[in-house]
């Protein structure tokens, strides 16, 4: 029997909106358990990325393999069932709904196949805030809290692979701490982690591996801890970019 | 005396309303989708439901159970093969697409069952009333009112606790969040659309039991759903009950003081709530 090494990759994955190409012919890979951050300026194709993996964006069906099948332009609620959950940027909560009730959503309609691995009762105890705040609506809440009940409801999908757009964006530093400390613990889980961030140290202290993307391509993959800055700022500003 | 009889009048009146006003709340005030077709709908109902009495000699009870499913399968496909092609942050195009149906029902019925008015024998039961101390209550007003709330109380447990109703709210806050999070949404619109209808069903048999129905009577029924469903205010199931309260009470104390004002006593209270609680009277906002 072929063991299959990754859980999830990309095969020359291209996209656009409308007549505007996001993406060129993007190699991603991602193994089980593994935390890629994906980093890269505005603009570069980051989330447009994430959002044809989720099934949000058209694409070619051979673009998108999850344990080696062809999946790419599948529905969203297709891609839940075979285990992929999404961390929306802007977080994108259900607005007019308690927090428990924005939880409920994504337990009603989790994965079938496989373990419970993440209750109400465990994502209270990871953020337990959001059990004292359970039955206020979510547009009470501070941009701290939204995001861990943006969090919560992606794991209570009971994901095998967790997309993360920009968790850290517009959160105060102690905030973010205490929302990157649960990321060991998911990935703990065998759960894989794509890390879309803004911050770069943060994206290479979190993560196993990173990609660079600029403008659609990707200009940039590595092990996290053997990157050098020189690296990361040529892949990140294009080449011929001199490092001061 | 006089205005006691036209309180409870005014109330049976908008229980009336409120069962057109219960499907309004569902699919304007939560989906955002504007259905023009809504007063049409109700008419073909009640009409279909006419030649069935006639035709078959069904009585009112064994018609709600043919016209709520048929109504249901109507509703379910209008979603599923129209509106769900036009669904989006834009309420215009569904407004667009149910105006066109609203006239394309209308002509078909006249077509169908020409201009005439016609009306459903229910055996007694229409013209059946009891003298609750000097005021006559009519039976089948009490039938709709306690129809209207058993209803209106149903369809907001149901949104409030089932998995159904999270994902509808859900989808209608945010459709594309609601699909990451594993919710088909065309699915769950097309079942509450089903619901939306399906309530008119219902609606159909007590309209052509209570009043005489012709082609052309969809778009007064419309216009009292979306005042009640703005008045009770949008995204609220109970709103869309306590606006046709409010209609009723306003159109029945109106009557009153002229039989010529009635109507536009109702238009004025919507005007007035419109201008200074335009958020209606029972959203939180």
């Amino acid at each position: 029997m072929t063991p299959t090494p990754h859980l999830l990759a990309t095969r020359s994955l291209s996209a656009r909106y409308g007549d505007f190409q996001a993406l060129f012919s993007v190699d991603f890979r991602i193994a089980a358990g593994e935390v890629v951050a994906l980093i890269g300026a505005n603009g570069a194709g980051k989330s447009t990325f994430l959002r044809a993996l989720m099934g949000l964006l058209p694409v070619g069906r051979d673009m998108v393999l999850f344990e080696d099948q062809p999946v790419g332009g599948n529905p969203p609620h297709h891609m839940v069932q075979l285990g992929v959950a999404m961390v929306p940027e802007g977080r994108r909560l259900f607005a007019g709904m308690s927090v428990e009730d924005n939880l409920k959503v994504a337990i009603d309609h989790a994965r079938k196949t496989g373990d419970k691995t993440w209750t109400l009762e465990r994502i209270y105890r990871l953020f337990p805030i959001l059990q004292e705040k359970r039955n206020a609506q979510v547009e009470k809440l501070s941009g701290g809290q939204q995001q861990m009940v943006a969090i919560g409801r992606a794991l209570l999908a009971q994901p095998r692979l967790l997309l993360c757009d920009e968790i850290s964006l517009g959160l105060a530093p102690k905030v973010i701490r205490e929302i990157y400390e649960v990321l060991p613990e998911i990935a703990r889980t065998g759960t894989s982690i794509v890390l879309v961030e803004q911050d770069v140290m943060l994206a290479q202290r979190a993560s196993n591996r990173l990609y660079c993307m600029l403008e659609g391509h990707i200009t940039l993959e590595s092990t996290s801890s053997e990157v050098t800055r020189a690296d990361i700022a040529q892949a990140y500003f294009g080449a011929g970019h001199e490092v001061a | 005396m006089k205005w006691l009889d036209a309180l409870i009048q005014g109330v049976l009146l908008g229980g009336m309303y409120a069962q057109y006003a219960l499907g309004m709340a569902l699919m304007f005030g939560v989906m955002r989708i504007v259905n023009i077709a809504h007063g049409d709908l109700v008419v073909l109902l009640a009409l279909i439901g006419i030649t069935l009495s006639v035709a078959v000699g069904l009585g009112p009870l064994p018609l709600v159970l043919v016209l709520v499913p048929l109504a249901a399968l109507i509703g379910w496909g209008l979603q599923k093969f129209v509106l769900n092609k036009v669904v989006g942050a834009d309420s215009l195009p569904s407004l667009i697409a149910t105006f066109g149906l609203s006239i394309a029902l209308q002509n078909l019925m006249l077509e169908i069952w020409s201009a005439d008015t016609r009306s459903m024998s229910g055996g007694g039961i229409e013209a059946a009333s009891v003298n609750v101390g000097g005021i006559y209550i009519g039976l089948l007003p009490v039938l709709i009112l306690i129809a209207a709330t058993l209803l209106t109380g149903g369809l907001d447990l149901t949104m409030r606790r089932t998995r159904f109703g999270r994902a509808l709210r859900a989808a209608a806050a945010d459709t594309e969040a609601a699909a990451m999070t594993g919710v088909n949404p065309r699915v769950v619109y097309a079942y509450a659309t089903a619901i939306a209808v399906g309530i008119l069903g219902l609606s159909g048999v007590f309209f052509a039991l209570r009043a005489t129905v012709s082609p052309a009577d969809g778009p007064a029924q419309l216009i009292y759903a979306f005042e009640a469903v703005i008045i009770g205010g949008m995204g609220s199931i109970w709103g869309g009950f306590v606006g046709s309260m409010v209609l009723g009470i306003a159109q029945a104390i109106g009557f009153r003081i002229d039989p010529g004002f009635g109507t536009l006593a109702g238009h004025l209270v919507f005007l007035t709530v419109l201008a200074t609680r335009p958020q209606g009277l029972m959203s939180k906002g």
